[in-house]
């Protein structure tokens, strides 16, 4: 049996696992090269569970998560990624800087 | 809710800036550019960033300082303290530290090997016999003045600072003095663009929020502006020497969109939309003690544009590479999130912020600078909402002539 991708209550989500980017960069870029039409369904997959979603992740502590946990929450931050255009903009990214240009720097230690 | 005047509210205050506009020379001169650099930016306190990026001993960063033609190591010792030197080797120049970060006992140059301690002092020379009677003891890393103010690290390359780094932040400073930054800045995000503008261009854009109905209208607008305050006049614009102070209203009637309100409720969106307390905060938070209140900002001369709310954080630094050319450091400082919830509570309030805000506002920077070049017209107007523009430049005029 393959190995489970989400916790078992989020597994019809499995269609949306191309959302699961462990990146910023590849979650802007996921946002820049989608249609609207594929964000869209994606926000309004996302949208009704989050609430069930968001009481599960609030039991888990950042550090040590168990990798089906991980795939659902890098979901939920490409949600936060792209509901801005969903409900904001109606278009898929804001007119102005590529947002790519912005490098994500890491200034505390590790 | 801050009432509209038919008088200009804050000329009024500062009469002696006067309302004449502003000319587009500083913007675009590589003499006034040189000027900034030597007058300016070798002379004052420089805001590097905060204690927390060192916190051990032997963590150290670099900061490369094109604005002052140097590379700075700011490094904590082995007996806690924070040092600035100079990063180049008393040997024949090269940089002793090529990492952005790190945690070391020693400062080992790739070069020769020449080796200095965390105090800066040239330890070890390789084959010393092959040297002519070196004084070892001289030879040390290049220190630079260093202090911190609530955290934050200041370095001054001036050898001889005229002014310590309190008397050089004044009044503003003492009253932002308490604010939590210490239990805020336990998460940080950096994010860091080279933009091809000058970096008051940048810095404008932080100066001022009469542009948040506008440029900001589909990303964050409406949780500031309201209709009895459309164009989003300020609580507060204060004046002090070199600085300046800003404090910005909320819509306490906006609301958040479905996903918006959900991140909401495990964490705060960035400078609190709906307003935020300032309870127990010092004065200079919510200077007016506004009910609608929703982020205060300590303009600091040259190149920091502090932001602070019930909660958070955001911090800007444009640092000047030439006349046209910045690089601009956006920081926002969130407590570290203890659940995966809080988490994506706090990536919706960056993925507002940083894929909605700043790139509105950076989409601005080239296209302004550009037609600042053209030679079009040689003047801005500037409103009176936008009297910190108008201070920043009658300051910097200050300088250049001193």
């Amino acid at each position: 049996m393959a190995e489970r991708q989400l916790p078992e209550p989020f597994q019809e989500l499995e269609p949306y696992l191309e959302w699961s980017l462990a990146t910023d960069r590849e979650r802007i870029i996921k946002r820049k090269t989608s249609t609207m039409a594929e964000i869209t369904a994606f926000y309004q997959a996302m949208l009704p569970r989050m609430d069930t979603i968001l009481s599960y992740l609030e039991q888990y502590p950042p550090e040590q998560v168990p990798s089906d946990v991980q795939r659902l929450f890098w979901l939920t931050l490409s949600l936060a990624k792209i509901a801005p255009a969903v409900e904001l903009y109606g278009e898929s990214v804001p007119e102005g800087l590529d947002a790519l240009r912005l490098v994500n720097v890491d200034i505390y230690p590790s | 809710m801050t009432t509209q005047t038919n008088g200009w509210k804050w000329h009024s205050q500062y009469p002696e800036l006067g309302t004449g506009p502003v000319p587009i020379e500083p913007y675009i001169s590589p003499e006034y550019f040189k000027r900034e650099r030597e007058k300016i930016f070798r002379k004052v306190w420089l805001n590097m960033g905060r204690v927390e990026q060192i916190p051990n001993s032997g963590d150290y960063f670099v900061k490369d300082l094109v604005v002052c033609q140097t590379s700075i190591i700011i490094v904590r010792g082995g007996d806690g303290q924070i040092r600035a030197f100079h990063n180049m080797c008393s040997h024949r120049g090269n940089p002793v530290v090529w990492q952005a970060k790190g945690r070391g006992k020693t400062f080992t140059c790739r070069y020769h090997s020449w080796t200095y301690g965390l105090d800066g002092r040239l330890r070890h020379v390789p084959d010393e016999r092959n040297f002519y009677g070196i004084k070892k003891e001289c030879l040390g890393l290049t220190p630079v003045a260093v202090d911190t103010w609530e955290g934050f690290i200041f370095i001054n390359v001036d050898p001889h600072p005229q002014e310590t780094l309190r008397e050089y932040l004044g009044e503003v400073g003492r009253s932002f003095e308490g604010y939590p930054f210490a239990e805020i800045a336990t998460d940080c995000s950096t994010w860091e663009i080279d933009v091809n503008a000058n970096w008051k261009v940048c810095k404008d854009a932080f100066q001022e929020v009469y542009h948040i109905f506008s440029l900001h209208h589909k990303s964050t607008g409406s949780a500031f502006a309201s209709p009895s305050n459309p164009y989003l006049n300020v609580h507060e614009l204060a004046l002090f020497g070199p600085h300046a102070r800003m404090s910005v209203p909320a819509n306490l009637d906006w609301h958040p969109t479905p996903v918006e309100a959900l991140a909401k409720r495990y964490g705060m969106l960035t400078l609190q939309k709906q307003g935020g307390s300032s309870k127990g905060m010092p004065a200079g938070v919510n200077p007016t003690g506004a009910q609608d209140w929703s982020f205060s900002g300590l303009i600091y001369f040259p190149n920091t544009c502090l932001f602070v709310s019930d909660g958070g954080i955001i911090m800007h630094t444009m640092w000047p590479l030439t006349e046209n050319r910045t690089r601009w450091e956006a920081r926002t400082y969130f407590p570290k999130a203890k659940t995966l919830a809080q988490q994506f509570s706090q990536e919706y309030g960056r993925a507002t912020f940083v894929d909605g805000v700043l790139v509105e506002d950076g989409g601005t920077f080239e296209k302004t600078q550009s037609m600042l070049a053209s030679g079009a017209k040689k003047e801005v107007i500037l409103g009176d909402e936008e009297l910190l523009i108008r201070h920043h430049h009658k300051v910097t005029e200050r300088y250049l002539n001193a």
